[in-house]
């Protein structure tokens, strides 16, 4: 057995493949990237998340990052565009992967109120990218340096994307394994009926039933999908399925760039014929470059080694992080403890309002907060039903009043919250003082459990 | 077992494309029998109350503004008495109609230039000053609109002889005047531009019958619940002092001078209930609540611990926050000032309204409440 996982592991590693599928990803890559951070820019976001907010909410461990001044911010984006642009074109290769990996990161890291599942994953990607010699073909690199070009690369290199890929995937569908999502067909039940004004199919929108059906059919196809990909027999038709299914989700919900991202990178399971062909497409409308013999890429043995292990330690922890909300009590939608870096998607309607309560110690007399004062709607939005966020956002208001001169401030948050069609109901227990409660990674006491009352 | 997958997959899938493509055969049938009919929703909304709301409303500003000609013209105190009643009129009216901010009356952002208050006295004395007057400078928006007027035709006297000095014999009565006069033709201006806007926009109203963000249902809903904050907020909890240590501040009540604060903020919740329900005057029609009865007699959606719907919780809601504000009374200043446990009292009634207009109502009918725009996933 151990020797099979050996045989296994040194297939998925070492056996030579053509570049051309990582060339392609390249390019796609790239491309989509630029297109997302252009849009990002002219939907007015820098501004919206990165300069107007006076308070962000940073994640745990990472309370030092923040936010450049606003040319830096604009200027941090200008750099991203260049990265993209240069990743696309396969110049610099090396150094504009490693610059849009840090930079994309760093914005993310700014403030968890924006967080989303498919700008982890460009991280993830862009990360993994790093690593690879995606710019040895069909690339400008290769043009300047033409003894650069390669055609063989091991096999890891291209792997390791159709891993992460089927992993992203995997990991969606069984979150999805659960009885809101199966036996309530939540949260599809509150959200398709919101859209029975769509043409063709709006109607049917309001049916039960079609919810039960999308909610299955997502389920299996997350669950599925990444493998059948994976078979050159049913990946055709596989990748049918990711086009329809994808554009259906982008035009029932609304999810930014992800139904595209997925598109264009889960092309890299297509063999290299397929990918051949695309860069072949693509040559006629590029100038010539010069076809060199076949030639393998080498490096180091130390450096393989190196990078095995970095992309070991990075798989284990993709394994094991969407495993992590098993270590925390109570119901993981309600608590969110576990919740994020988990490719949990679209699995929750939960909405909230709170008002958070300073009470001066020496005098008892209380304020309630206008969160508009410190918050941006967007970003109240979010916090309201996160409570690491709730917290974060009581020791800022502690650290604002002990500024006016109230001594060790009292903060309670009263909370409301509504989960996958609940009746809402408190959250957080009001009686305890925020301010005074740490952020660690263990179970947050003050969360009141969830009453299920409708079954 | 691949190619059973495999064929299951198709199967489903051309099952689901199928399924798409018989209701497009059927044609515009529209069959509705198990959805919500968001188009006649607008429709009753728009027609039987926006309108009817702006109508009103135009032809107040506009009897107010002949009012005020009529005053500025020869100040007398029947004439002063004249303005005051149609001030109030207008003032009650826009209660009613200071809700939809969207479409015409976002386009003029009708609701802070007609109703930013506390008023500015500072402001609006040193405009009379100097005489001039810029209504689209920004620090003019607390210095302009009905609480600007509530100060100059309630608050420039201790009794409406001393008043009428102000216009008659103050050093400053004609600068008075030509303010007074400004302000009423703004309001007139501003009202008939947004009625007239109606005409066109109450097609794209109701046509845009989505849940999307730039819907009218999301529009409406979104402003519905922002306009209900500006009641339990500015209207009885800031005066109160619940968002400043237990300061209160009575002067910052809507229509301070005039003295009918409570009034106004009941006709206000009044009004908010109406469009809920879809009500004008005794026609109960197509509202929020039906939307809400439809979308949660599923099993399995929105009840709580007692048993009751969404619908119910808010129904009741409004019941108990307007019993509390009917404990109180005019002046509700006075009010603040020697009761303010009452005043807070009936301000927690109005911010459990708040969660389950916000939360609840919001969520069951998947409408997002968002005043920016960004991606889920």
């Amino acid at each position: 057995m151990p020797n099979a996982i050996k045989g296994a592991f040194a297939s998925f590693f070492n056996v030579p493949k053509h570049i051309a599928p990582l060339a392609v990803l390249r390019v796609a890559f790239g491309g989509i990237m630029l297109v997302s951070i252009v849009r990002f820019i002219l939907k007015g976001w820098v501004s919206a998340y990165y300069i107007i907010p006076r308070f962000h909410f940073t994640f745990y461990g990472f309370d030092w990052v923040r936010p450049l001044s606003p040319t830096g911010m604009y200027t941090l984006f200008a750099v991203m565009i260049a990265a993209a642009i240069l990743v696309t074109i396969g110049l610099f290769y090396r150094v504009a992967i490693l610059t849009f990996f840090l930079c994309f990161t760093y914005v993310e890291l700014i403030d968890k109120t924006t967080y989303l599942n498919h700008y982890y994953f460009i991280s993830v990607m862009a990360f993994l990218m790093i690593w690879v010699p995606a710019h040895r073909y069909f690339s400008v690199d290769v043009l300047r340096k033409p003894l650069l070009q390669v055609t063989k690369v091991p096999g890891w290199c291209i792997n390791i994307f159709k891993l992460q890929l089927v992993l992203v995937y995997f990991f969606a569908g069984i979150s999805k394994l659960n009885y809101d999502w199966l036996i309530a067909a939540m949260p599809l039940r509150i959200w398709l009926p919101g859209k029975s004004d769509l043409p063709v199919i709006g109607g049917l929108l309001n049916q039960v039933w079609v919810a039960y059906l999308f909610s299955w059919f997502g389920a299996l196809f997350d669950l599925l999908i990444g493998f059948l990909l994976l078979y050159r027999t049913t990946r055709r038709p596989a990748y049918a399925l990711v086009i329809v299914f994808h554009l259906a989700t982008a035009w029932l919900f609304k999810i930014g760039m992800f139904p595209y991202i997925m598109i264009f990178v889960t092309i890299i399971f297509f063999s290299e014929n397929t990918h051949l062909r695309i860069i072949n497409y693509l040559r006629r409308v590029l100038p010539k470059s010069r076809l060199s013999p076949p030639k393998s890429y080498h490096i180091p043995a130390v450096k393989v080694n190196f990078i095995a292990v970095i992309l070991l330690l990075f798989f284990a922890i993709q394994l094991l992080l969407p495993f992590r909300y098993l270590l925390y009590p109570g119901k993981l939608y309600w608590t969110e403890e576990g919740y994020r870096f988990s490719w949990r998607v679209m699995l929750m309607e939960k909405r909230g309002t709170i008002f958070f309560h300073v009470k001066n110690p020496a005098n008892g007399r209380q304020s309630e907060i206008i969160n508009s004062r410190y918050l941006t709607p967007f970003q109240e939005t979010m916090m309201a039903t996160q409570p690491d966020m709730i917290l974060q956002y009581a020791h800022f208001l502690a650290s604002e009043y002990q500024k006016m001169g109230i001594n060790n401030p009292i903060v309670t948050a009263e909370s409301y919250v509504t989960l996958n069609g609940s009746g809402s109901m408190l959250y957080i227990d009001s009686t305890v003082n925020l301010a005074t409660e740490q952020e660690t990674f263990g179970h947050k006491k003050w969360i009141l459990p969830f009453h299920n009352t409708q079954k | 077992m691949r190619k059973f997958i495999y064929t299951a997959l198709v199967a489903m899938a051309a099952f689901v494309l199928i399924q798409s493509c018989k209701k497009s055969g059927d044609g515009n049938t529209g069959d509705n029998s198990s959805g919500f009919d968001r188009k006649a929703m607008l429709t009753n909304i728009s027609a039987n109350i926006i309108i009817p709301a702006y109508t009103a409303f135009q032809a107040d500003a506009v009897s107010l503004d002949a009012a005020v000609t009529a005053f500025v013209a020869s100040p007398d105190a029947d004439k002063l008495t004249t303005v005051q009643t149609a001030f109030k009129t207008t003032y009650q009216q826009w209660q009613a109609t200071s809700v939809f901010e969207f479409g015409p009356a976002g386009q003029v952002s009708l609701r802070v230039n007609t109703n930013t208050y506390p008023t500015d006295v500072n402001q609006i004395n040193a405009n009379i000053s100097s005489n001039t007057y810029n209504p689209t400078l920004l620090a003019n928006l607390s210095a302009k609109g009905l609480p600007a007027m509530d100060y100059l035709l309630f608050g420039t006297g201790a009794n409406n002889t001393a008043i009428l000095a102000q216009y008659t014999t103050d050093s400053k009565a004609g600068n008075r005047k030509t303010y007074l006069a400004a302000l009423a033709a703004e309001l007139k201006s501003n009202a008939s531009t947004v009625l007239s806007g109606w005409g066109s926009y109450q097609n794209t109203f109701v046509n845009a019958a989505g849940t999307d963000v730039g819907s009218s249902t999301g529009q409406l809903v979104n402003q519905l619940v922002y306009d209900y904050e500006i009641l339990k907020n500015y209207e009885v909890g800031i005066p109160a002092g619940v968002q400043s240590m237990g300061n209160t501040f009575p002067t910052y009540v809507q229509a301070y001078y005039s003295k009918m604060s409570l009034q106004l903020a009941k006709l206000h919740l009044q009004a908010m209930q109406n469009i809920y329900l879809g009500k004008s005057g005794q026609t109960n029609g197509l509202g929020l609540d039906d939307y809400l009865v439809q979308t949660t007699k599923l099993p399995n959606t929105a009840k709580y611990a007692n048993g009751s719907s969404v619908n119910d919780a808010i129904t009741t809601q409004f019941a108990t926050a307007t019993s509390k504000l009917q404990t109180l009374t005019d002046p509700l200043a006075d009010n603040i000032s020697s009761n303010p446990g009452a005043v807070t009292a009936a301000y927690a009634e109005l911010q459990k309204l708040t969660v389950l207009l916000k939360t609840d109502m919001t969520s069951s009918l998947s409408i997002l409440i968002t005043y920016g725009d960004n991606d889920g996933d």
